[in-house]
């Protein structure tokens, strides 16, 4: 008799957790349709602009309890681009990202809050040349579809857009403001593949 | 644009681009991104509150003279180590414990200055370098007594496990590309270089340049390294080697000027001479793992000094003049000539000139 209300109640249980990952699509982040893109501070002049061409990640969206959405990002930081070759590998060096020892930039969410239905905040350690800090994205789902071209092909997209200061992470001369910095303002376009 | 024109265009972003955000994060007043109190005036800071910050004038003009990098980078440690050698000619013996500790606290003032205070735990590299050097000022302070035949072991040791912190995620990837090889190269000579120079005993009667030797040595690595850092995009590591260079710089100077008036110049403490050497040595050889734009060859050349600086002593003694006042100096230019050679190396086959990408 036992035994049979443990089976039953594993059975529940299994039933329970496969209902809730049924809510769950998982995308993963279309690497060809994907704009991270940031604007700092250039000395005491203008704004730079500069972009991560390398992006790699999973979403989840959970549509039932968004709070069980999560997002896992990676940004190779050797694919950093500002229009400016000289920049670029001056920006890859120690006093900056600092890519021959950290080559990545990673982001995991830690919180997913809905605002409304189109928008929310995803909160999460942004990971920079090994020091983790939290930040918190703006982020707005523009649309999710399946392709004209494809009904075996559904995409969502969206935008997210956030604030980081330099001299939270290991990045001597940008948080001092060196030629570059320190504060930066993220503004991410992305498209992920349903699987 | 030729080299001379990027090497101004790198000083004036030196000047320019750090005195302005340096100034404003040292003194910690609000002052706007171009330093002035005007700047604060026109971004609506009341006028009450500027006057009294213009009240504060003298140590206003103090903070700003002291966030000027040209200033914390050569001026003030060269006026420094001026100090330092007057005071161990006139106040304590160089081979005083005291002034050895004097050493570490300027050493340790740099680096704070430079890099930030001391992070824990470390992860990057660059918050290692002043564990690192703390870790030398405690082999530094150990006994006099202490530093014989052994202190080449520990030198080895310590030089060996400072590449391997710092270098570990490098190894890890497992990539072997040229600059991969020229960092395990100038881990391997610095390593050598200072086995060669701690196991160095001063002489019973010594020469007149023997107490400039080990100087020579760090001085010559710590500048080359510098010059290398900087053109290679790595200003921070290139502006606390600037610093040690000036801060030795200062030493030698009057050391030399009291070899011309016809004394004899204060050798280092052996303590001095480790905790130096490391300090150099370690900040090297994290500009060779981690500088990507930092030249090969150059930064091969600029671990050779304290390996010629023992050179000196034995197999090139003899290039050596034999006028007194001229002894010191030849023998800095032999030790100098590696690093003089990984200047222009760098200098000449900087990967985008001598300027920085901002």
């Amino acid at each position: 008799m036992r035994t049979r209300k443990l089976i039953a109640a594993l059975a529940f249980a299994g039933a329970s957790m496969l209902a809730a990952a049924a809510h769950a699509d998982n995308y993963e982040i279309d690497g060809q349709h994907a704009w991270v893109t940031f604007t700092i501070k250039h000395g005491i002049y203008g704004i730079a602009h500069g972009q991560f061409d390398a992006v790699k990640g999973a979403i989840v969206i959970d549509k039932a309890d968004v709070s069980k959405s999560s997002v896992k990002a990676e940004l190779d930081v050797g694919s950093i681009h500002t229009a400016f070759d000289q920049r670029d590998s001056d920006l890859k060096g120690p006093d900056f990202f600092n890519a021959a020892e950290f080559p990545t930039i990673s982001f995991e969410s830690t919180k997913v809050e809905k605002v409304d239905d189109k928008t929310g905040k995803v909160t999460g350690n942004l990971t920079i040349s090994g020091v983790s800090k939290e930040i918190t994205l703006d982020v707005k789902l523009l649309n999710e579809a399946q392709a004209p071209w494809d009904a075996t092909l559904t995409k969502a997209a969206f935008s997210a857009t956030g604030k980081v200061s330099t001299a939270d992470f290991p990045m001597g001369k940008a948080a001092d403001g060196f030629g570059l910095g320190p504060e930066v303002e993220i503004a991410i376009d992305l498209e992920a593949v349903k699987k | 644009m030729n080299i001379f024109d990027s090497v101004m265009d790198r000083t004036d972003a030196l000047q320019a681009g750090a005195a302005a955000s340096a100034l404003s994060v040292k003194t910690k007043f609000p002052l706007g991104q171009d330093g002035s109190l005007k700047a604060n005036q026109d971004r609506g800071m009341g006028s009450a509150t500027t006057a009294r910050l213009n009240g504060l004038g003298g140590w206003w003009r103090l903070s700003a003279v002291l966030g000027n990098p040209m200033v914390t980078t050569a001026a003030l440690p060269l006026l420094l180590g001026i100090v330092l050698a007057l005071f161990a000619r006139f106040a304590l013996p160089a081979t005083s414990p005291v002034l050895t500790l004097v050493w570490a606290a300027l050493l340790l003032f740099f680096y704070w200055d430079t890099l930030g205070p001391p992070v824990m735990p470390p992860v990057a590299a660059s918050q290692k370098l002043i564990y690192l050097a703390f870790a030398g000022i405690v082999m530094g302070l150990l006994p006099e007594r202490l530093f014989g035949r052994g202190t080449s072991s520990l030198a080895v040791i310590a030089l060996a496990a400072a590449f391997l912190w710092l270098g570990w995620r490098r190894l890890a990837s497992g990539s072997l590309d040229l600059q991969m090889i020229a960092a395990l190269a100038v881990g391997l000579l610095a390593l050598i270089g200072a086995a060669m120079l701690t196991a160095q005993q001063a002489s019973l009667s010594p020469s007149v340049e023997e107490p400039f030797l080990a100087p020579a040595a760090v001085l010559a690595l710590s500048l080359a390294s510098a010059i290398v850092s900087v053109l290679g995009a790595s200003i921070v590591t290139g502006q606390l080697l600037g610093s040690l260079a000036a801060l030795i710089g200062g030493w030698c100077l009057v050391q030399y000027v009291v070899t011309l008036r016809g004394g004899a110049a204060d050798s280092w403490r052996k303590g001095v001479e480790f905790l130096l050497l490391y300090a150099g040595a370690t900040v090297l050889i994290q500009v060779a793992l981690l500088a990507p734009n930092a030249n090969p060859a150059a930064l091969v050349l600029s671990s050779l000094p304290p390996i010629v600086a023992v050179l000196v002593r034995g197999r090139l003694l003899g290039l050596l003049p034999g006028a007194r006042p001229l002894r010191p100096l030849v023998a800095g230019i032999l030790i100098a000539a590696p690093a003089i050679l990984a200047i222009v190396t760098a200098i000449v086959w900087a990967p985008h000139g001598a300027a920085l990408g901002f």
